[in-house]
């Protein structure tokens, strides 16, 4: 910490507004202190500008024009609202996209979530051996959005996978998950629920913090596990959950690689796994319609961030934060 | 949050002594994030190589390991006759192939010369990113006259000699020999209509046990053969060449034989839809035959143990063309066009290039190499496919225009709109309406 120069906002005047005299040292060195904050940085910063602020631009510019990858930048057209007028009212795989992905999200994120929740309290006992139950659980999402997952997902759930295999020891005939239209989707919700490690990490370091003399209070007071778990987890847990929610479902909106994968890049079977990000690189880089794919990008962009005010927004009525009480 | 100690200074607590080195320290920061791109831009005016008089050809292509080795010999067997050029080859699989290309090419730095094939030609000529050929052609630096006529035209978009044909191939049913043997079923022969193929492959599936067929209601190039057949096309100038009508057709013939147990269940038929050659059915064991390209016979024999036999389409073959299986195109910007354009004449017409380079591109472009090449084959599945595909040769018909912008997407549709019928998710009928509209969006953004 003693490297970082910003923070301290008391080294933070000009030359002519000086510091109390302890301090030590001349207006000149605190601006070069700030330069030198600056210059270490510079590698994130031309990052930020380079990598991501100046190609966010662009894609704001081209989202109102026809840019197609191919045609050089001085004949791109300006077609106005087009792109969006278009996506609205009649691209009818647009709106199929947009609905597989809410149905997506909608449903894996709220079972990770519980999945993670139920996990972190049972490993939040003192269990022999809990560290590597914690280590065993938390590994699937360790492997992230890996394609490799992804192919040995896609083969578990063949009509002649594990899975099916599985199942046919209790003499049930399975199907050809992720080949069914009516299936593939799923196949790859079960896929993100299974990777619950990482918020239930987080759960389980937020359950470290509840206090115990709360419940040894409930306990005082009558109330069981039940109770107890409403009343006094779930509140002090809650803006682990509010931070969980947020941050799954912006994770569940972006889902690709899963779905790029099962489906060879198409969407199969039938449109059934086209994502919304799937839909838009198609479009951007098969189709080459990469105007409109920005446009695309943009309404997804503001969809994600109005979801996100809405959580902040209603997110009073039920996160408790403690501060004030611990005072 | 203590300000900043300085543990170098002087126990007197003066701190000027560590403003020097910090100074210091700063200028070689600045310098060096200054400097920095300044090195690369030295280095990219480096990669031009014109300064010592030698000229260095991009070249880019998809393929495996066979076709990377092959190719780069064919390369250095042009730089040891032009010891002035030289080559930068980049490849990869056919998967992220157009993705990669397009960026470069928006990147305003494509490679010289790049593979390219019919899926993707009219887009890139349509946007005067390939140049135009003609102009080599008649001056004699490109010699095609070896080339069959209706091969070189499957190149020409708009007027404009967009691409030079790398290889030949055509359409070509393969089916499971090992297995009609087995069963004591007869091979199919080129010139069955689709009611006897479908009635044949009905047969199959009922003594072997295994779908006779892959329903191809999904494949563009069977319905393209079939439209052909029925005196249409897949597209007639920059719209469709097809009504719904005979979209509904098609639907409806497949849906039949279907109907009668004459292929797999649709969810193997999607797993066949795949473009992967390990992943067609013929060679998975879930279907005896596959509807592919006859060049890749020698691919599909490599994930086999069974005897393969291949064959034209079902119907008249002659709705069948000398179809570029993939071309060369010279990116039109580069700056060493002429050479570029020599390179490719070169892997065309030179007849050691083409002996190393045999039919791992098709059956070659040039028909007295390819007469040369077919003799030397040893391969037995490889002599195989030369020899079906000269035999088909005999009754190619006039090749179609190369399918026009948007052609890729048209394909994505077809197979949602087959697959949609194929599950019982539509009608024939609602599926093909459907594929329609979809296309006639598709091809007139």
């Amino acid at each position: 910490m003693a490297l970082t120069t910003a923070p301290d906002p008391t080294r933070r005047g000009t030359g002519s507004v000086r510091p109390p005299a302890p301090r030590g040292g001349t207006g000149r060195i605190r601006h070069g202190e700030g330069l030198a904050g600056y210059v270490f940085l510079s590698p994130w910063l031309i990052g930020l500008m380079g990598i991501t602020a100046l190609p966010m631009l662009l894609s704001l510019y081209l989202s109102f024009t026809n840019y197609d990858i191919l045609t050089p930048w001085s004949e791109v057209e300006w077609v106005g609202l087009a792109n969006y007028e278009r996506m609205f009212t009649r691209d009818p795989s647009w709106w199929h996209s947009v609905r597989v992905t809410l149905s997506f999200a909608l449903i894996a994120v709220p079972l990770k979530l519980a999945a993670a929740l139920g996990v972190a309290l049972l490993l939040n006992r003192a269990w022999r051996g809990v560290g590597l139950f914690r280590g065993l659980f938390y590994l699937p999402s360790l492997l992230g959005g890996s394609v490799a997952l992804a192919i040995v997902w896609v083969n578990m759930f063949n009509r002649d996978g594990a899975f099916n295999s599985f199942l046919a020891l209790f003499g049930i005939e399975g199907k050809p998950w992720v080949n069914d239209p009516d299936w593939a989707l799923e196949t790859l919700m079960v896929l993100a629920i299974w990777q619950f490690g990482a918020p239930m990490v987080i759960f389980l370091a937020g359950l470290k913090q509840v206090p115990t003399e709360l419940y040894e209070a409930a306990s005082v007071d009558g109330a069981g596990k039940f109770r107890k778990f409403v009343n006094v987890t779930l509140p002090m847990l809650s803006p682990v959950i509010f931070f969980n929610l947020v941050l799954e479902t912006i994770n569940g909106f972006q889902g690709f690689t899963a779905a790029f994968v099962l489906s060879n890049g198409t969407g199969g079977p039938v449109d059934s796994t086209l994502m919304y990000t799937l839909n838009l690189y198609i479009t951007g880089f098969t189709d080459l319609e990469m105007g409109y794919a920005s446009a695309m990008a943009w309404v997804f962009l503001i969809a994600i961030a109005l979801i996100t005010v809405v959580f902040f927004s209603t997110g009073r009525f039920w996160v408790h934060y403690s501060d004030g009480e611990d005072h | 949050m203590h300000p900043a100690t300085h543990p170098t200074s002087a126990p007197d607590g003066r701190t000027y002594r560590t403003l020097l080195p910090r100074r210091r320290l700063l200028r070689g920061l600045l310098a060096a994030v200054v400097a920095l791109p300044l090195v690369g831009a030295a280095a990219a005016c480096g990669d031009d190589g014109a300064s010592d008089g030698k000229t260095k050809i991009s070249i880019f292509w998809w393929g495996g390991d066979a076709r990377a080795q092959l190719t780069a010999q064919a390369l250095e067997l042009y730089t040891s006759k032009n010891p002035d050029v030289t080559f930068e080859t980049t490849w990869q699989a056919n998967q992220g192939y157009f993705d990669k290309l397009a960026t470069l090419t928006a990147g305003g730095s494509p490679p010289d010369i790049f593979q390219i094939d019919d899926n993707f030609l009219a887009e890139y000529a349509a946007r005067n990113v390939t140049l135009d050929l003609k102009k080599y052609q008649d001056s004699g630096d490109l010699d095609t006259s070896k080339f069959p006529p209706s091969l070189l035209q499957y190149g020409v978009v708009d007027g404009k000699l967009a691409g030079l044909a790398a290889g030949e191939n055509t359409q070509g049913l393969v089916y499971n020999k090992t297995l009609l043997t087995k069963n004591g079923l007869p091979e199919p022969t080129t010139g069955m209509s689709w009611e006897e193929h479908i009635a044949w492959a009905e047969e199959v599936s009922k003594k072997a046990g295994i779908p006779g067929t892959q329903d191809p209601s999904a494949d563009y190039k069977a319905f393209w053969v079939w439209l052909r057949q029925q005196g249409k096309d897949l597209y007639s100038g920059s719209d469709l060449g097809f009504t719904v009508e005979d979209v509904t057709k098609w639907f409806e013939l497949w849906k039949g034989a279907r109907d009668r147990g004459a292929t797999p269940t649709p969810d193997v038929i999607h797993e066949g839809n795949a473009t992967d050659i390990t992943k067609q059915l013929v060679v998975t064991g879930k279907s005896a035959t596959s509807w592919v390209w006859v060049n890749q016979m020698p691919e599909l024999k490599k994930n086999t143990t069974d005897e393969l036999g291949v064959i034209a389409y079902p119907g008249d073959p002659s709705a069948q063309w000398a179809r570029a299986s993939m071309y060369w195109s010279v990116f039109r910007g580069s700056k060493n066009a002429d050479i570029a354009v020599d390179v490719i004449n070169f892997l065309a017409n030179d007849p050691e290039a083409v002996k190393l380079l045999g039919t791992d591109r098709g059956l070659p472009s040039n028909m007295d190499l390819r007469r040369v090449v077919s003799d030397d084959t040893t391969d037995p599945a490889m002599k195989q496919s030369i020899e079906v595909e000269n035999k088909l040769a005999e009754t190619f018909g006039e090749s179609p225009q190369v399918p026009i912008k948007g052609h890729s997407k048209v394909r994505a549709e077809l197979t949602k709109a087959a697959e949609n019928a194929q599950y019982g998710r539509a009608t024939p009928a609602e599926a093909a309406a459907q594929f329609v509209e979809a296309c006639k969006a598709a091809i007139a953004s």
